[in-house]
């Protein structure tokens, strides 16, 4: 892609996107639907309910899709932003990286466990929101992931992911 | 009824709930006092927790979160001039120049005595209210329960929203994801695209957080604001003289409140400029106002407080959230396996009267709490972001991923909070997609119902049996839509 298209596609405005994924949903859902839902449940030949299963689906993105047209009608003449950017490029690049992390974080909660995915994900975080004490940042980030961990296995009996290593731990500290 | 009433009584007065109550509003005050948190974002937060808890304790607890996060919100506004939530805009007109003036100490006892007063009369009105409303929606069929959601879907879309079809865009969208999973009156898969993950629908608790939390969080960090150090707590306290002038202040401002609360979507924010508005109106001294006037930080907290009980009419008796906070108690209510409408009143009538009484409970512990917290709750104005904000983040994560020990909901949690955004960027209102995905379900099988009970003469039925239900549809949403008018143009 060149430089030129990435310039174009930058300056699309947030709503002409959205409404454009709008358009395109309620679209390609209407076209596609019946591969998008099943066939309803037939007893000896009549079905089991007084409306297909695709019928309100079908209302809806249509409706969905004839006003997100009607929408992107009225914007037709705003769909590129003439204005400068609000947010500068590192509110942005922040907002880039919070959400990198916050995926990261959802990704590694199962196979490293709470507590090592919250400690990684919170000092990120941390750092990203403009705090640089390190010490601050250590803190935070290790003690209070155990603190919610202990609050809510021992004190509400609530499941958290956790590698075994560190559940035969805890559990060898606090329930021998 | 009054047997259930003072079961529910007995009931609400128990250690447990009267110590998370405590709990709620403290932890309430903390997040409102915080610029850039909000009170809604503590509730998504906190909503998981209240599933752990029996019911007449979990739900006291949000309710005194909710109610504690509202005054909370007026603590950076009148102190530094940062409302911490929408509704103390108005607070922060008066508020901030009494501090300016050397009177902070008297502002906030003046929000806090005019919020309880405010609070405390439309939680009472409510109680009055609510079963009438119950026996009355009791009568309901499916065609008069259909007509009543699809009037609330538009109500929300009039009120809710600068522009009303970017409203209605959003409320499709949110009955569009309340169909992927199983057809609630068939029982076939629809738009799960093979996933086993999606073949119970996409869960309500991860949307909530994602779409109200997340996005808050993101645009604290891009601020990475620290409010400055002239959060000082000066001057005398509110004399006796001064709460007896502005006693008809706030009794009008609960009235307006009080009003605002019944109609789905208008919320505190509205409330509050217009209790503000109606007393500058009313006062003998209007050119007062604006200057640093405890009577306008009186008008705006007992009308933006005013609202809190009235919103849980149409949740309790129709299943209708009003309001994005009364969305997320409608989650705390359906975990709790609660399902919000007017059988609930048949089946758990004690439990709902008793978190009703538990709300004016709330209140009177709030006069205490308080009063003598506000001195600790002004300090905390000055927190670092980048303190909080990692710890908010990791108990979003953790209470989606508790409900239902599920990896999946996690993700949920960061595209919805990634949908939350690029909404809140192209301006388009999250509350009418939260909506329509809510009443979604029961709005399909109602209409579901209705065409089978209409046969094959659907045009005889409507005419003849039910013409009522579509005067109702009809009327109402226009009504409504003239009476935003008039208010939007009153508040303007």
């Amino acid at each position: 892609m060149g430089h030129r298209t990435v310039k174009v596609l930058g300056k699309i405005t947030a709503e002409t996107w959205l409404t454009a994924l709008f358009l395109a949903l309620g679209a390609l859902g209407t076209i596609f639907m019946g591969q998008l839902v099943a066939e309803p449940k037939v007893l000896f030949g009549r079905s089991l309910t007084a409306i297909p299963p695709s019928l309100f689906p079908s209302l809806v993105l249509g409706a969905l899709a004839a006003l997100a047209a009607l929408r992107m009608y009225q914007i037709r003449s705003a769909f590129f932003s003439t204005l400068p950017e609000v947010a500068g490029p590192s509110a942005l690049g922040r907002v880039v990286m919070l959400f990198a992390v916050m995926f990261f974080y959802a990704f590694t909660m199962n196979s490293l466990g709470f507590l090592i995915s919250s400690a990684l994900s919170m000092a990120a975080v941390s750092w990203i929101a403009g705090n640089r004490s390190v010490v601050q940042i250590c803190l935070v980030s290790l003690f209070s992931p155990i603190a919610l961990y202990l609050i809510s296995t021992r004190g509400l009996a609530v499941a958290l992911p956790e590698l075994s290593a560190i559940e035969f731990f805890y559990a060898r500290v606090f329930d021998w | 009824m009054i047997e259930q009433f003072a079961e529910g009584a007995m009931l609400s007065f128990r250690f447990d709930t009267i110590s998370m109550i405590v709990i709620g509003l403290f932890s309430g005050m903390v997040v409102g006092a915080l610029p850039g948190f909000t009170t809604l974002m503590a509730m998504a937060i906190l909503l998981p927790l209240s599933f752990f808890l029996d019911p007449l304790v979990g739900i006291p607890f949000l309710l005194g979160v909710y109610k504690g996060g509202i005054f909370g919100g007026s603590i950076p506004a009148i102190l530094v001039s940062m409302p911490g939530t929408g509704a103390a805009v108005a607070t922060s007109i008066d508020g901030y120049k009494l501090t300016q003036k050397g009177q902070s100490r008297k502002a906030l006892d003046m929000a806090l005595f005019a919020s309880v007063i405010g609070d405390s009369f439309s939680d009472i009105f409510t109680i009055l209210m609510i079963f009438p409303i119950a026996l009355l929606v009791m009568q309901f069929g499916p065609p008069e329960l259909f007509a009543v959601l699809l009037m609330s879907l538009v109500i929300i879309v009039a009120t809710s929203s600068r522009n009303a079809l970017k409203g209605l865009i959003m409320v499709l969208f949110g009955l569009w994801l309340a169909q992927i999973g199983t057809d609630p009156i068939g029982g076939v898969e629809r738009f799960t695209f093979g996933a086993f993950e999606l073949k119970s629908g996409i869960p309500l608790l991860p949307m909530l957080i994602g779409v109200f939390a997340l996005p808050e969080l993101v645009y604290a960090v891009m601020r990475s604001q620290r409010a400055g150090g002239f959060a000082k707590l000066v001057g005398a306290r509110l004399s006796r003289a001064e709460f007896w002038r502005c006693l008809p202040t706030i009794r009008r401002s609960t009235l307006i409140g009080t009003a605002i609360g019944i109609v789905p979507g208008l919320g505190q924010v509205v409330a509050a400029m217009m209790g503000y508005s109606a007393a500058k109106n009313a006062s003998s001294h209007p050119e007062t106002f604006g200057e640093g006037e405890v009577e306008g930080v009186a008008a705006a907290e007992a009308a933006n407080n005013a609202v809190n009980g009235p919103t849980l009419v149409p949740l309790l008796t129709l299943g209708i959230p009003g309001d994005n906070v009364t969305a997320i108690l409608l989650g705390a209510f359906v975990a709790q396996g609660l399902r919000p409408g007017p059988q609930l009143f048949e089946e758990q009538g004690a439990i709902v009267f008793g978190i009703l009484v538990a709300m004016v409970l709330a209140n009177l512990l709030f006069v205490v709490i308080g009063y003598l917290s506000i001195p600790l709750f002004s300090r905390i104005v000055t927190v670092k972001t980048g303190l909080l904000v990692p710890i908010v983040i990791m108990f979003a994560f953790a209470g989606a991923y508790v409900f239902r020990s599920d990896a999946t909901d996690v993700l949920m949690l960061v595209l919805f909070g990634l949908f939350g955004l690029l909404a809140r960027a192209a301006k388009f209102e999250v509350m009418p997609m939260v909506m329509g995905f809510i009443l979604g379900a029961p709005l399909e099988y109602s209409f579901g119902q209705t065409v089978a009970m209409a046969g094959t003469e659907p045009l005889k039925f409507l005419l003849s049996e039910r013409l009522g239900m579509f005067l109702v549809l009809v009327a109402t949403p226009i009504v409504g839509f003239y009476l935003w008018r008039r208010m939007r143009a009153a508040t303007a």
